[in-house]
């Protein structure tokens, strides 16, 4: 930057200034003021549901279909300062029998830049804090940042979404500009959220104690590479939660949640091809009622997106989960009695269609086909030998944002 | 609640389609990577950036100028010949790349959105009378009341 000092349009800026000062007045500058930089958003997301067999958000499978997927969402921001930032979103979210559209906060943050150079920033965020998980995960409840209505459920699992959501807390990151090259590395320590979905997923949910998140810590490593034409990214962590039960049974005890996973992706001008590995450490212990428990699950999908005409878009996707790598067909879950061996995995294979006509404004459509019910709600499903193992899904999405 | 859902809903469309009917596509023009230039309000110390620091300030992750001054960063529509142009030739990234990177950003709590501007003759006047701006145009509509930032 040493170039800078002599260059014509510093000299110029200088004279001009030097103008300004001499006529008296100041230069014409608009004052920006903190409101100025005030900003509001919001989405809106109507989905509408039909299912074979299995219910998927709402009585989807009952031959009417389900209107019970719906995404709204309000946010706004302020710069108080040159390298501050404060943030907040509430989001309504309504998804079958498992989420009721209560507002609640989504994230509310004072992200402060301390350090801002040509080759890089680093920053904190206090607050609640969108978790930097796989790619998706910051936004995914807003249509217009995903690539299909459903995110690959074998790692964006909507079934135990609030654990991965957000934290409260603190968080840090560092971004470094290389040659053609960004590299950005974020962590944090905060209390997750853990609500009710995760007591219906371990089977806990006809007992009268409920879990409390504890601290716990999430990390990404991101690499973009040539303007974002190849992305890679490494997200890991480690959450906590304690359950508190008022009688003996099932006692109090732990949960230990640490997932892993890889991520890829390859930008052409008109296409997209991205991937994602993950491996996911459960692990259950200190319960009276059953033995300490752990077990690795393993997600992955394959996924290509290719635009066309300008403000259309189609994608084919393949997503895969395991809950148990030592159980892949899940026989020896069902052979323990717990429940159908279809439970403990699913693939699915799904195609789809977006169109946008206005930057506002985008339909979505897309097809299931599934196979297993290791991602179906449970709360949607509620006696999981009633659930069928092969089913297909539609369905079909109008979203706004402003 | 379906119905204040629906009702919300409609208020929703009726917005869009308002927004929608006011919305002018910007004068499109064939203009080459060579005829676009950076432009600053001139009260911005800095003359020159590299294109990593010019995509990490239009790509809204960096909210200040390396001397600590805020930057206000203002874009041509998304469809605009010059907007495609910018994007692909001075950031190297596809303009449909940049506006995932925004709705990212808005939406998760870690950055603003950049301002948007109609046409080339508004972000003139808007560059002209920000402090701390920057933006970009064709350089048949360059004048003195902008600096212009060349590359590193």
């Amino acid at each position: 930057m040493n170039a800078s000092k002599s260059s014509p349009g510093n000299r110029l800026a200088g004279r001009s200034l030097a103008l300004a000062c001499l006529a008296g007045t100041p230069p014409a500058l608009a004052d920006s003021t903190m409101l100025d930089t005030l900003q509001v958003h919001g989405f809106l997301s109507q989905a509408y549901i039909v299912t074979d067999e299995n219910n998927f958000f709402g009585t989807s499978s009952d031959g009417n279909g389900s209107w019970d997927f719906t995404e709204l969402g309000l946010n706004a921001s302020i710069r108080p300062t040159e390298n501050l930032l404060v943030a907040a979103q509430v989001l309504s979210r309504r998804a079958g029998e498992g989420d009721d559209g209560d507002p609640r906060l989504d994230y509310g943050v004072v992200d402060w830049q301390m350090v801002n150079q040509q080759d890089r920033t680093i920053g904190a965020q206090f607050g609640r804090f969108k978790n930097p998980f796989g790619f998706y995960n910051q936004t995914r409840d807003v249509a217009f940042t995903r690539p299909s209505i459903l995110l690959p459920q074998s790692i964006y699992f909507d079934r135990t979404r609030s654990l991965a959501l957000a934290a409260d807390g603190a968080s840090v990151y560092y971004e470094e500009r290389l040659d053609n090259g960004l590299l950005r590395t974020q962590f944090g320590v905060g209390r997750a959220q853990v609500d009710d979905d995760v007591e219906y997923a371990i089977g806990l949910d006809s007992f009268p104690g409920g879990f409390e998140a504890d601290t716990s810590a999430i990390g990404q490593i991101r690499y973009e590479h040539d303007g974002g034409r190849m992305v890679f990214a490494l997200s890991t962590a480690s959450v906590h939660a304690d359950y508190d039960s008022p009688g003996q049974v099932p006692g109090d005890g732990e949960l230990a949640f640490q997932p892993w996973i890889l991520s890829a992706q390859y930008n052409a001008e008109y296409w997209s091809l991205t991937a994602e590995y993950a491996l996911r450490d459960v692990e259950l212990r200190g319960f009276d009622a059953f033995a300490d428990e752990q077990n690795r699950g393993e997600s992955w999908y394959v996924q290509y997106t290719r635009r066309f005409l300008d403000d259309w878009q189609w994608m084919v996707r393949y997503d895969s989960l395991v809950n148990d790598r030592d159980d892949r067909d899940g026989s020896k879950y069902e052979a323990s009695g717990r429940g159908p061996a279809h439970s403990q995995f699913a693939d699915d294979l799904t195609v789809g269609l977006q169109w946008q006509p206005h930057p506002n404004l985008m339909f979505a459509g897309e097809y299931h086909h599934v196979d297993g019910t290791g991602w179906l709600p449970a709360e949607d499903n509620p006696d999981p030998d009633d659930a069928s193992r092969r089913w297909d899904m539609w369905l079909f999405q109008m979203s706004l944002r402003f | 609640m379906r119905h204040l859902v629906t009702r919300i809903m409609l208020s929703f469309c009726l917005i869009t389609v308002l927004y929608w009917s006011g919305h002018q596509p910007a004068a499109a023009q064939d203009t080459g990577a060579e005829d676009i230039v950076v432009i600053a309000n001139r009260d911005v110390s800095i003359t020159q950036l590299d294109r990593d620091s010019l995509r990490a300030i239009f790509a809204m992750r960096q909210r200040t100028w390396p001397d600590g001054q805020a930057v206000h960063v203002f874009v041509l529509p998304n469809d605009a010949d010059v907007h495609a142009a910018f994007a692909k030739e001075r950031l190297a990234v596809f303009p449909h790349q940049l506006q995932l990177a925004w709705d990212r950003m808005v939406f998760s709590g870690t950055g603003q959105a950049p301002h948007r501007i109609r046409t080339q003759q508004e972000m003139l006047e808007a560059i002209a009378s920000t402090a701390g701006s920057i933006g970009y145009i064709a350089r048949e509509y360059l004048d003195e009341r902008v600096q212009v930032i060349t590359r590193e």
